[in-house]
Formats: C-alpha cells, sequence, structure tokens
C-alpha cells in the first residue's frame, strides 16, 4: 500500500510519501477523510497523484490554492506534473 | 455523549492551560526567553574586541556584526536599527554597546532605549577609553555589576500568547513544503489564536504566490506592501537580467515533483500559517500590530534570523530539509526537519525530529503539538541544539540587496 499526503481538503492533487508503481493502491492521509485511490501510472516520491478527474484548462488544487492548470484531461490516479499542468504565471 | 464532550472539554481547557512557559518580565514589551547580558558589537572593526571580552567571562553573549562602517542613508538606518534592536531585544536583561566611536555607538544604544527604555545600557568605545586592554577592562567591570543585578531576576508565568514567534525555513527540500513547514505553521497559528505575533519572510520565497498570499492581507495597505515588496524583488532581477518566474521552478525542484513556482513558494509560506496578515516590516523593524507580520527581508539563513530576532522574536521556528546547523544568539533557534536522513545525518543540530510524520507513525496534530512542546520548554529556558553548540551567528543584510 502507498501513502500520500493531501494538504486540504479542497485539494484535487496529493502528495506521494514514497515511489508508487502503476496499479498500486494509495492511501491518502491529511485531511482526516478515508480515500483510497489506485494508481493509473507509476509515481515518483514528493510527486503528485490526481485524486479526481481534472478536465483540460481546470485548476490544480493544492494547499486549498491553485498551484496550475491542467493543460489536458487527467484521470484520477494520474501523474500530475510540468507534462500536464503549468504555471498560471506563465 | 455527555461524557465524551466533558472530557474533550477538559481535554481542550488542558490544552489551553499548559500554553504558558516561564519567562523574565520586562516593565515595558514582551516577556524574555532568556536574561543575557549582551556585548554588541557596533561594527566590525569592533569584533575583535567583543570577542576578547566575552572570553573572559562565563556570563556574556557576544553580538558580533559585519559591516557598519562607511554606511550611508537607508544601509546606514538598517544598520543602526537591527543592532539597536538586538540590543533591546527583550531576550536580552542589559547590554553593554562597544564601538570605535561615541556618536555610531550611541546611535545604536539610542535604538536599544526606544526599544526597551527599562533596560540598563552601557556604551564604551575606543576613542573615549583607550586601546584593546584599557576597554576590556572597562567592559569587564560594567559587565560585573550588570551581571549581579541580572542575576536576581527569577522566571515568571507567561502566556504563549505575549510571544512574538520568527519562523524561517532554509535548506528546504520535498519534506520542508509536506511536513517541517506545515507543522511549524500549525505551531505559528496558536501562537496567533492565543493573542501573539508570528513574523515570517524571504520576500524571494513568496515570489510567484504573491497573488495568493496577499489574499491574506488584513486590509489594502498590507496587500499593497505585499505585492511592491515581490515587484521590487522581481524587477531588480531583471535588471540583472534574470527572470525569477521564467525560472522556477529549477530542475531540481522539478525532479522533487515541484510543478509550478506558486507550489514552490506555496510550500514555503506555509511556515507562516494562515491567519491573516496584519502588517509587512521592513528589516529588523519592530512590528505595531499583534497577529501575522510579514517581514520584507532576504531569505539568507542568518541575515533572515537577525531580521527576525531585531523584529523582536523571542524565540524561531527553523524549518529544515536538507539541514542548517546555524541559530541566533539572542533568539533561541528551534531546527525542526522532516527529513529522516537529516533527523539521523544531523542530529546535534536538529531539535524536533518529525520524521515520524512522513514514516505515518505521527498524525500531523501529533506533530504540531510535539514543536509546541518544544517551543514551550524553550521558552522557559531550555537550551537549544544551536545554543549548546555555540553554532549562532548574526549578520545585517545590505539594505540595497533586502528580498
Amino acid at each position: 500500500m502507498g501513502r500520500a499526503i493531501r494538504m486540504h481538503p479542497e485539494d484535487n492533487v496529493a502528495t506521494v510519501l514514497s515511489d508508487v508503481d502503476a496499479g498500486q493502491e494509495v492511501e491518502v492521509e491529511g485531511t482526516g477523510e478515508q480515500i483510497r485511490i489506485e494508481a493509473g501510472e507509476s509515481v515518483p516520491f514528493g510527486h503528485k497523484i490526481a485524486l479526481a478527474a481534472i478536465p483540460s484548462k481546470r485548476k490544480v488544487k493544492k494547499y486549498g490554492e491553485t498551484i496550475g492548470i491542467a493543460t489536458s484531461a487527467i484521470k484520477p490516479g494520474m501523474h500530475v506534473h510540468v507534462h500536464n499542468i503549468k504555471s498560471s504565471r506563465r | 455523549m455527555a461524557a465524551r464532550k466533558a472530557s474533550s472539554k477538559k481535554a481542550a481547557a488542558k490544552k489551553s492551560a499548559s500554553a504558558t512557559f516561564s519567562g523574565f518580565r520586562r516593565p515595558s514589551g514582551g516577556p524574555g526567553a532568556r536574561n543575557h547580558l549582551a556585548v554588541i558589537s557596533t561594527m566590525d572593526n569592533s569584533n575583535p574586541i567583543v570577542r576578547r571580552i566575552c572570553s573572559l567571562r562565563k556570563d556574556l553573549i557576544g553580538v558580533n556584526t559585519s559591516f557598519g562602517r562607511a554606511l550611508y542613508d537607508e544601509d546606514q538606518n538598517q544598520h543602526f536599527r537591527v543592532m539597536g534592536h538586538l540590543a533591546g531585544h527583550p531576550n536580552v536583561g542589559a547590554a553593554i554597546v562597544v564601538g570605535l566611536e561615541p556618536k555610531t555607538s550611541g546611535a545604536i544604544a539610542e535604538a536599544a532605549v526606544k526599544a526597551s527604555p527599562w533596560m540598563p545600557i552601557e556604551v564604551v568605545t575606543v576613542h573615549e577609553v583607550g586601546g584593546t586592554l584599557k576597554i576590556t577592562s572597562k567592559a569587564l567591570e560594567l559587565a560585573d555589576r550588570l551581571s549581579r543585578h541580572l542575576s536576581a531576576a527569577r522566571r515568571e508565568p507567561c502566556e504563549l500568547g505575549e510571544i512574538t514567534l520568527g519562523t524561517e525555513c532554509g535548506g528546504s527540500d520535498t519534506t520542508s513544503g509536506l511536513v517541517s513547514n506545515p507543522v511549524t505553521g500549525m505551531v505559528a497559528d496558536r501562537v496567533i489564536d492565543a493573542g501573539g505575533t508570528v513574523i515570517f519572510s524571504e520576500t524571494l520565497e513568496i515570489v510567484g504566490a504573491e497573488h495568493l498570499l496577499a489574499r491574506r492581507a488584513a486590509d489594502a495597505k498590507t496587500r499593497r506592501r505585499i505585492l511592491a515588496c515581490v515587484k521590487r524583488t522581481l524587477d531588480y532581477a531583471e535588471s540583472l537580467g534574470v527572470d525569477l518566474i521564467g525560472s522556477n521552478p529549477t530542475d531540481d525542484n522539478i525532479a522533487g515533483g515541484l510543478s509550478s513556482i506558486e507550489e514552490k513558494s506555496l510550500g514555503a509560506v506555509k511556515k507562516g500559517g494562515t491567519r491573516p496578515i496584519v502588517e509587512v516590516v521592513g528589516v529588523g523593524e519592530r512590528p505595531e500590530n499583534r497577529g501575522t507580520v510579514f517581514a520584507d527581508a532576504p531569505c539568507g539563513g542568518v541575515e533572515n534570523i537577525t531580521s527576525l530576532a531585531a523584529s523582536g522574536a523571542q524565540a524561531i521556528i527553523f524549518s529544515t530539509g536538507i539541514g542548517n546547523p546555524v541559530g541566533h544568539p539572542i533568539a533561541p533557534t528551534i531546527k525542526v526537519t522532516g527529513n529522516p536522513r537529516t533527523a539521523t545525518h544531523m542530529a546535534e543540530n536538529i531539535d524536533v525530529n518529525l520524521r515520524g510524520v512522513m514514516d505515518g507513525e505521527i498524525s500531523y496534530d501529533e506533530a504540531a503539538e510535539r514543536l509546541l512542546g518544544e517551543l514551550l520548554e524553550v521558552l522557559g529556558g531550555k537550551l537549544t541544539t544551536s545554543e549548546l553548540l555555540g553554532e549562532t551567528e548574526v549578520t545585517v543584510s545590505r539594505a540595497t540587496l533586502n528580498g
């Protein structure tokens, strides 16, 4: 079982606390809710996993704030990083 | 259900009752976590004399500095303000200002008296007293009298809400944004909710998230100042041909999992907690309001803790990932890490080890309780790793390089 931390109840991503393999179950802690999600692909330690479907051009939220905009549709359990989100400052 | 309610009420009462520490009450200003007899160097040329004086007695804390001579305008104001506010700090019971000549030494003593009108402050200068041996002898005589006076002081019960806490992050890595910064922020919120003040800073590290931070401003003036100090930092970098927004996050940040500058900066500002920002202060300025305060100060660790201490922080929580041994001589500096390797590799430099959060052994709430407990103990006199090892340093930023 992999582990991840969600920093705020509004977040649609969580940060994984160890390397997670595709197909592995991930237990998401941090906001008091019991959430489990299956990793759709491998996610390295310290990187983010999508907790919900994030349509293209929608906000990616961490710490309860917008950390970027999705550049393509992101499915739950997918790796969320520079390949599918971009800063709202650029 | 009724019994459960009663017990949770009891627990809440215990929680608030335990947020006290033993400190030194001052006639004005906040309580002291220490009662130092500080020997303050006016500028770099006085450091050797201060070191010599402090080597000859066990009851002195030397505060050496960088620069000081031939400064002008805001650089000079900032130097005098910071050194004066360190002398007139609530953790200092009495101070001896040591300098080359009376004018600049007097300016520092004046700033100290303004901050703490109750404090006995002596000034000794080479031009008035004489060379190295004469000035050392004079300072030792003064120290004898002041130290006896200080030794009569006793700690008394104080509330957490009476303090100013500084929060800083240095040697950051992935664990900083995940563990040590958020847990530091939780303790910061506890200090605010108890009626205290929290100062966090590092202008360069809020770049990219300033629009999000500005939302926390309590009023329009504070909002404008947050945005203005970030703009100044961006403009200065641009004048040197550096695009801070475009060059962040860096390649190693991306490898570590940070996807945008907002995400990087949001992780850094977590150390300031979540409460409204009531004021922005410059390097070493004392806030006028109680609450969460942003200090427009550089992010180098020593410069930053110098600014936080000069702004009146009785203690500093220093959140670190890969580790940094340094602390402040006047404001005890609590090193906290969530990085399992740093907690072992640099155990002698770490005050609070929160690797248990990464390992899934303790919750964020438990981690915050542990850090708050350590803060209260340190405020009450427990020595920090940097105090024990003498890993303390002071440096005053140049005003032109603020941020």
